[in-house]
């Protein structure tokens, strides 16, 4: 049996060719219509002599162009590569030349794409650019290729790789979770199977695709035959449910600040939600207080809290919706065909004991990218070490307690405290700095930054924040910056972040 | 529409999102959410300051890109709610 995402969308599209796929700006995008654009996409890969194996950057905002292009290249066979459309031109042409990606897919229309182009010139990597306001339908995105479509999607390996995420490592070296066809379809399919999704769904997501929920979200969504609604953002709330009303929108994912932006400015019982089936948040912890609301204001839809990550395709487990109540606070358990183990220094621990969490499964990644001696570190007999503190209860339900390793969560992004503090030591007059996370009421926690500077150094606190926002996507960006005498050490000089805030 | 609103509003924008005085790094039809000025808590921190600021209770319904995704489309907003005030 064939195992790939590919199958799956592939079958889906030929039993219900007519059915919508994907809706944006007013475009409906129908699953014979995609797939087609899929197909154009596989063989211009393949005409231009990109070979199967090769990575393939994607920078390209979610939209139907960036689904075509996506389940194109892995239709060629290739790794999709999709790039963080936030990140500024610096991290992105990193990330493509570590990648070694043989092409790169884009929106011209994208702020970082001219300093990009040039940036990546002399790698010379076959550029193919999507023009996004003009091709609207799959026909004119086949157009605008200039190719025609395969006939038929191929079969693929499960074992070979198809995508890779780059995530925020401890350092800002680029890490890429490396991810096969079988991780990708099984999560895929557990996903589909725990929220039964049908072809009568239409799910709502303005969750980017390039990071690991809102990929699980389009993958589980379109091996099901349900629709996609897509956003690019939830700035404006009102209109965003407005859009759910309308269009009876049946599946909410989100993460806990798009929760808090929705119920920060708006009331949901203004709106007729009645056909919104389930909502998922995962992403980081959400407060109680928020998920009691959420459950007052929409009494009937179902609420999966759900805890996964990257390296493990997306999910590892979900809290289903009938222990909300009872095992408040709980990730839940763990999807079938996964594994939870807690452990510390390799031994496996009993229920309420706290250590780190360990998951196997076969969504499970392969590795990250040219970095053996890291993939080593968390990947160790089989079982996938996720620098996640927790424990298990007495019946198994998964408690979160905390990350082993520093990160900073912002919305529901991963930032290294290491990857802003090397930046801003670059900034001229700065002699040391310590960067930490803060609690914040919409983001759960906002970035800090104490900064010592050099003897007679001005404390210039507009040029080090224009000097991030240069260097930095906008989210890693510390929102808060204190000039100090000196950082907070132990006894042995190493800096004691969490005294910073 | 009064230039010293605008540039109140684009000072804000540019202190805050950019870093920077230069006006010319923001001109005053761009999107913010376009260019990537702003993000989602960005748009909700310049509600607060229309609110806080410039005086101007913005409703739900008044929340859409055509009253804030821009420096002329907030100054023409904000003008024509203290006309109707």
């Amino acid at each position: 049996m064939s195992a790939s995402l590919v199958h799956d969308f592939d079958w889906i599209a030929r039993q219900t060719p007519g059915a919508p796929a994907l809706s944006w700006r007013g475009a409906v995008w129908s699953y014979g219509e995609l797939r087609r654009a899929v197909g154009c996409m596989q063989r211009k890969l393949s005409e231009s002599g990109v070979e199967p194996g090769s990575r393939v950057a994607l920078l390209v905002r979610n939209s139907p162009h960036y689904v075509a292009s996506y389940f194109g290249v892995i239709a060629a066979g290739c790794v999709a590569v999709p790039l963080n459309v936030q990140e500024r031109a610096s991290v992105l042409s990193r990330q493509i030349e570590h990648a070694g990606c043989s092409a790169v897919i884009a929106d011209p229309q994208h702020p970082e794409w001219s300093a990009l182009s040039t940036a990546i010139a002399s790698a010379a990597p076959l550029l193919l650019t999507l023009d996004l306001q003009t091709a609207t339908s799959g026909d004119a995105f086949c157009g605008a290729l200039n190719v025609n479509s395969e006939s038929s999607l191929p079969d693929l390996q499960g074992d070979e790789p198809a995508m890779m995420i780059y995530t925020s490592g401890t350092t800002s070296r680029p890490k890429g979770v490396l991810l096969s066809n079988g991780a990708l379809v099984a999560n895929a399919r557990a996903i589909a199977a725990y929220l039964q999704i049908t072809a009568h769904d239409k799910v709502l997501c303005g969750l980017p695709f390039h990071f690991s929920y809102g990929s699980s979200v389009l993958n589980s969504n379109l091996i099901a035959g349900a629709q996609l609604l897509l956003e690019d953002n939830f700035a404006f709330p009102q209109q965003t449910l407005k859009r759910m009303q309308e269009e009876g929108v049946t599946g909410f994912p989100g993460v806990p600040s798009t929760f808090a932006l929705l119920l920060g400015r708006c009331q949901l019982s203004d709106f007729d939600l009645g056909q919104l089936r389930y909502i998922t948040q995962a992403g980081g912890s959400m407060p109680r207080a928020q998920i009691e609301k959420l459950r007052q204001q929409l009494p009937h839809t179902q609420v999966f809290i759900m805890y996964g990550q990257t390296e493990a395709t997306a999910r590892l487990s979900y809290l289903s919706p009938e222990h909300l109540e009872d095992k408040l606070g709980s990730v839940g358990m763990p999807l079938p065909g996964v594994e939870i183990q807690i452990r510390s220094e390799g031994a496996v621990l009993p229920a309420g004991d706290v250590g780190e969490i360990c998951a196997r499964g076969p969504n499970i990644m392969l590795g990250y990218w040219r970095e053996p001696e890291l993939t080593a570190q968390v990947l160790r007999d089989g079982w996938l070490h996720t620098g996640d503190l927790g424990h298990l209860d007495d019946d198994g339900f998964l408690f979160i307690d905390g990350r082993a390793v520093e990160m900073i969560k912002v919305g529901a992004f991963r930032v290294s405290p290491q990857e802003v503090e090397e930046v801003l030591a670059t900034y001229p007059g700065v002699e040391e700095v310590a960067v930490t996370g803060v609690a914040d009421e919409v983001l759960g926690q906002s970035i800090k930054a104490v900064i010592v500077l050099r003897e007679g150094a001005p404390p210039d606190l507009r040029g080090v924040k224009a000097h991030c926002r240069q260097h930095l996507a906008s989210y890693k960006v510390p929102k808060v910056v204190e000039f100090a005498a000196a950082l907070p050490r132990t006894s042995s000089g190493k800096v004691q972040r969490f005294k910073l805030a | 529409m009064s230039d010293a609103l605008r540039d109140q509003i684009r000072a804000f924008i540019l202190e805050n999102y950019l870093f920077t005085d230069d006006k010319s790094a923001l001109g005053l039809d761009d999107s913010l959410l376009e260019r990537g000025i702003v993000d989602s808590t960005g748009m909700l921190e310049i509600i607060f300051f229309i609110e806080e600021q410039l005086g101007v209770k913005v409703k739900d319904e008044e929340m859409v890109p055509g009253n804030l995704d821009g420096v002329n489309k907030i100054a023409a907003f904000v003008q024509s709610k203290q006309q109707a005030a």
